[in-house]
């Protein structure tokens, strides 16, 4: 495991010795990233001069959640999205077979061999936006807050990458899937609003089969004190599931591969 | 001189490429009609703030008619030029018997068009399904064709913007964002994605009006509503044609320096 911890991390050095190769542009990607989450944030803004509330939601309930949002979607922006988007020219290219016969965990180097940094304005910002948050007391710290929040931060996490797993899984076993990235982008879509805006049968949905309620609005209402416990449980239940399941989809789909490219 | 039997038969092989993969829409359709919808629910949950305008059959209305606009307004081209420098095939372009940039427009024409087979339908079933939320007593018909047209120079003016941010590919490896910055982030917030610009605090709304976004998605939509004066049209016209006119200055110098500085790598 350590070794491949050593490999994953000398190709995120390949990564970003590439994208350094254009300075520039890479300076200007970053700086740009920032200037799209002031956007974001303006966006929230100008809402609230037409809404009171979305859902029961305040401005600053909502500036909670779309801290948390950009947090996590910036971090598998970082991390998983920039191999996703390759992903359907890897299994067409024959690319993932070289890679399949090294005595490597498939999984993780499908998934973990690109880094890219330019979202790094955006979670930076994000985490700055969450500290201002925290000195202007619109979270709850105490101990159990906290305690709660991380924990439904690292189920938000696990089911991303579940996701990601299941995708990527989809996209060996169709061989033509090149816009699995455009589902990550949709995923995201749900994820910028709070579930209660969602009708009763939908809301369910997003709480078990398709639990994306997890990824923001669930540990938004924890650090924001407007949560319960128990959301927070089922998140890290449904996260283990998910992983799980995913991880049987994906060594099933690997078990039948036969290889794409040429 | 307009070189239409050439253009004609470009955008016929180009429907063709694009329908073989029509699975492929479906899953664009998804992800153009999204967004709209989950703002739309967002915007129907609200607890509305004194002096709002809009009730929720106008929210309904308008985020319906979002989709089809963005989509006929839309320019892929962005994405494509910088490609081409990068890997020759704009060398290729430049020997052709008709204008270099014409291939890569009629490409993204041709996306937005087929999409309305799609959209179209959609956009009819959604009216049908919620028609007792709306009441339809503002449609005049005569505002259709200005719509109609107003959708038309909007299309023409994202086309010179992001025509003029793609040139800059000449120079940069990878225009996405810039583009992000200049033509997405911005133009979701005074465009009228996020917020119908109708609904915006004045002097907001004021300085929307000046800039050319908003003639890409919202203005349309407005005058379709019966929600501007013949005033406000005109005005809207007058704004849309200053930015088409800057831009299109702006499109042929950077192509005019780009050019001269390109070397034709890759092929």
């Amino acid at each position: 495991m350590f070794s491949q911890l050593k490999i994953i991390m000398k190709l995120w050095k390949a990564s970003i010795i590439q994208s350094m190769e254009y300075r520039g542009s890479f300076i200007f990607s970053i700086f740009a990233n920032f200037f799209d989450f002031i956007f974001g944030l303006l966006q929230y803004l100008v809402f609230f001069t037409a809404a009171k509330s979305i859902a029961g939601w305040s401005s600053d309930n909502m500036l909670a959640l779309y801290s948390v949002f950009m947090f996590i979607y910036s971090l598998q922006f970082i991390f998983l999205y920039p191999n996703i988007a390759v992903l359907g020219e890897m299994v067409n290219t024959g690319g993932l077979d070289l890679l399949l016969t090294k005595p490597l965990d498939a999984r993780l180097f499908v998934l973990l061999r690109k880094i890219s940094l330019e979202e790094l304005g955006s979670l930076s910002t994000s985490i700055v936006l969450f500290i201002w948050l925290i000195s202007k007391g619109v979270f709850v710290i105490t101990f159990q807050s906290v305690l709660l929040f991380i924990i439904s931060i690292f189920s938000a996490l696990i089911i991303v990458y579940s996701i990601y797993i299941t995708l990527t899984a989809l996209a060996i076993m169709l061989e033509k899937m090149e816009d699995a990235s455009e589902f990550i982008w949709s995923l995201f879509s749900f994820c910028r609003y709070p579930t209660d805006i969602y009708p009763a049968k939908m809301k369910f949905l997003f709480f078990t089969f398709f639990p994306i309620a997890y990824i923001s609005t669930v540990p938004a209402q924890t650090i924001s004190g407007l949560g319960s416990t128990e959301p927070v449980i089922y998140g890290f239940i449904i996260s283990i599931l998910s992983l799980l399941i995913s991880s049987a989809i994906w060594k099933k789909t690997i078990r039948s591969y036969t290889s794409a490219g040429s | 001189m307009l070189h239409l039997k050439a253009h004609a038969a470009i955008l016929k092989a180009y429907l063709k490429i694009m329908l073989t993969y029509r699975g492929m829409m479906i899953l664009h359709l998804f992800r153009v009609v999204l967004m709209p919808l989950v703002i739309a629910t967002a915007w129907l949950s609200i607890e509305k703030a004194d002096g709002n305008p809009y009730e929720n059959s106008d929210y309904l209305l308008y985020y319906l008619l979002v989709p089809l606009v963005m989509n006929l307004t839309n320019s892929r081209s962005v994405f494509r030029f910088p490609v081409s420098v990068r890997d020759g095939t704009l060398s290729r372009e430049l020997i052709k018997p008709y204008p270099p940039l014409m291939n890569i427009v009629i490409e993204s024409f041709t996306n937005n068009l087929q999409m309305l087979l799609y959209l179209v339908p959609f956009t009819l079933i959604s009216v049908f399904v919620f028609q007792s939320h709306f009441d339809f007593s503002f449609l005049n018909y005569k505002l259709v064709p200005i719509s109609i047209l107003a959708i038309f120079f909007g299309a023409l003016t994202r086309l010179l913007i992001s025509g003029s941010i793609a040139l800059t590919g000449f120079w940069l490896e990878d225009v996405t964002t810039l583009n992000l910055l200049l033509n997405g982030s911005i133009w979701a917030l005074l465009g009228g994605m996020i917020i119908p610009v109708a609904t915006f605090p004045e002097k907001i709304r004021q300085i929307a009006e000046l800039l050319p976004y908003r003639y890409m998605l919202s203005f349309p939509i407005e005058i379709f509503s019966g929600r501007l004066t013949t005033l406000a049209i005109y005005k809207g016209f007058a704004v849309m044609f200053f930015w088409i006119i800057i831009f299109s200055f702006t499109a042929r110098f950077i192509w005019k320096r780009g050019i001269k500085i390109y070397s034709a790598y890759g092929g």
